[in-house]
């Protein structure tokens, strides 16, 4: 499988977009920002539309319209503070509605929507691995620099400004590298499930880490697996690669939140057992010391 | 030395003003209580202090450095942090310990020195057994108390609570306004706290800001009295 270039390329691809897209969902799910991974493809959707009917290349086009998609949803969403997903699905409405005109305008490009909509191993050329690369280095410096105000941000943003924190600047940046991520691993997932790549693994990993630092670690874990495991299913398959990690992705979420409730279960029957053998051992010793175990008469 | 002061404050919500004509000064190593009915806008008052809400008139003031020149750390208790109901997948000590991330320490990794300010702050508090514990898995008294602790782990030389001892048990708020009264003695810490429990925290306070309601257009108005009689009223 792997001597096949395109195949090599999706690989490399996939990985790098894997481990940033696993950090951003992290924070992006303690936000409470799921679904702007979601709105913000449907936004990038326009771009791509817009980039083939003027003949320039989607990808970049696509990835334009993401970036500008994220500073406006950030300022709707300080202007909605109090319902913070109005302004996602404000701006979600936005960009589908502009991608499905822009689309209807352009006869001929169907077929390569296609792609963009469910993703393609096929797709990935050397604009997008250039892409992705550059993507992926710019969101792990942000993640890793800015890392402390950024736990500090997410936990609340009122103390972290007391802190001396510059929050609008940092959640400025923040939704600029999520429309950079986005826009990079539609390719390979496409647009409709390019949420699962994100919002899944973190999911897990919150579910399972026992602290911050371990969530994202854990959660980068789960995504890099995950869409190794979805890309050489969809190989051996013939399956779309979007639709194959998505559901590989889905399935590991089941079975750990599964697995979990087994140790869990387990847990609570252990611990059940070892007070009763230890009441039982503790009753057998009272009774071989010949002290009752019948309460005091208080008469 | 002046930490904050506010004078002719006006602020509201909607068209009205909740609070209006407020003159208010904290001085360093003063213990503030603010008291008042529930919707006296206590909170709004912490608010506008610490600059996380703009007056609509009026000016609000507070130190940038402290006397030896250095930056006036201010650590901040809010009465509800909304992270705590998702289950935020972080470690009692690891969150404590964020209290040490200022702005000075963000391209650094975590010191010893910041490890042992984080640990020394829950030993604090009375926590240090639940180090490792998740916080989304504790009480509301004891979420409160890991709070106060990450604020006490930035070495804060303003403390401002509000409603610090919501969900404490009679114990546990007695240890905090003991150690609070202790690091106002000896480390010249300013404190300003938000709180219903006047009589509890009486023998260690200063000064009380009593937020009132105005007879003529029901806002409220601000008048201070001195506890210890270091202080003299403002208003």
């Amino acid at each position: 499988m792997l001597h096949y270039d395109f195949m090599q390329r999706a690989f490399f691809a996939g990985g790098l977009i894997a481990l940033v897209a696993s950090v951003l969902g992290v924070y992006l799910m303690l936000r409470r920002q799921a679904l702007m991974a979601d709105m913000l493809s449907h936004v990038s959707l326009a771009g791509v539309a817009a980039g083939a009917l003027l003949k320039f290349n989607p990808s970049l086009s696509g990835f334009g319209v993401a970036l500008l998609g994220a500073v406006v949803v950030e300022y709707v969403r300080r202007s909605y503070k109090t319902y913070s997903e109005v302004s996602i699905a404000i701006i979600m409405i936005g960009g589908l509605s502009t991608a499905v005109v822009l689309m209807s305008m352009n006869s001929g490009i169907s077929r390569s929507f296609s792609s963009y909509l469910f993703g393609s191993v096929v797709a990935v050329q050397n604009t997008e691995i250039y892409l992705v690369a550059a993507v992926a280095c710019i969101g792990a410096l942000f993640f890793y620099v800015l890392r402390k105000p950024l736990y500090l941000i997410t936990f609340d943003e009122e103390t972290a400004r007391t802190n001396g924190v510059p929050v609008n600047l940092i959640s400025l940046l923040f939704s600029l590298v999520t429309g950079m991520i986005v826009a990079a691993a539609m390719p390979i997932v496409g647009v409709l499930l390019v949420s699962s790549l994100i919002v899944l693994p973190a999911a897990l990993a919150i579910r399972l880490a026992p602290g911050f630092t371990a969530a994202l670690w854990l959660a980068m874990l789960i995504g890099l697996t995950g869409v190794f495991s979805g890309l050489t299913a969809s190989y051996e398959f013939s399956t779309p690669p979007g639709g194959t990690i998505a559901l590989t992705l889905l399935l590991f979420l089941v079975a750990g939140i599964g697995v979990k409730k087994l140790v869990i279960k387990w847990r609570k029957q252990h611990s059940k057992l070892r007070r009763k053998v230890g009441a039982s051992g503790q009753n057998k010793l009272l009774e071989h010391a010949g002290i009752s175990q019948e309460p005091p008469v208080i008469h | 030395m002046l930490i904050a002061s506010m004078k002719n404050v006006v602020f509201g919500y909607g068209d009205s003003p909740s609070l209006e004509n407020v003159d208010i000064e904290i001085h360093s190593g003063e213990f503030v209580a603010v008291s008042g009915p529930n919707g006296a806008s206590k909170t709004t008052l912490l608010k506008l202090a610490l600059g996380l809400l703009q007056p609509w008139s009026g000016t609000v003031d507070r130190a940038s450095r402290r006397g030896d020149g250095k930056k006036l750390v201010v650590g901040y208790v809010p009465q509800q942090i909304a992270a705590f109901n998702s289950g935020f997948p972080s470690q009692v000590l690891e969150f404590v310990r964020s209290g040490t991330y200022t702005s000075g320490s963000w391209f650094r990794s975590v010191s010893r020195q910041d490890r042992e300010l984080a640990e020394q702050a829950l030993k604090q508090v009375g926590l240090w057994e639940l180090r490792n514990r998740k916080i989304g898995e504790l009480s509301g008294g004891q979420k409160q108390r890991i709070c106060l602790a990450r604020a006490l782990a930035q070495q804060p030389d303003l403390l401002v609570l509000d409603e610090p001892t919501n969900g404490m048990d009679a114990a546990s708020r007695e240890r905090l306004y003991s150690l609070l009264g202790e690091m106002v003695k000896e480390r010249q810490l300013t404190v300003v706290m938000v709180t219903h429990g006047l009589s509890e925290a009486s023998p260690y306070l200063d000064r009380i800001i009593e937020l009132e309601k105005k007879e003529t257009g029901g806002w409220k108005c601000c008048t201070t009295t001195s506890c210890n009689g270091h202080f003299s009223p403002v208003v």
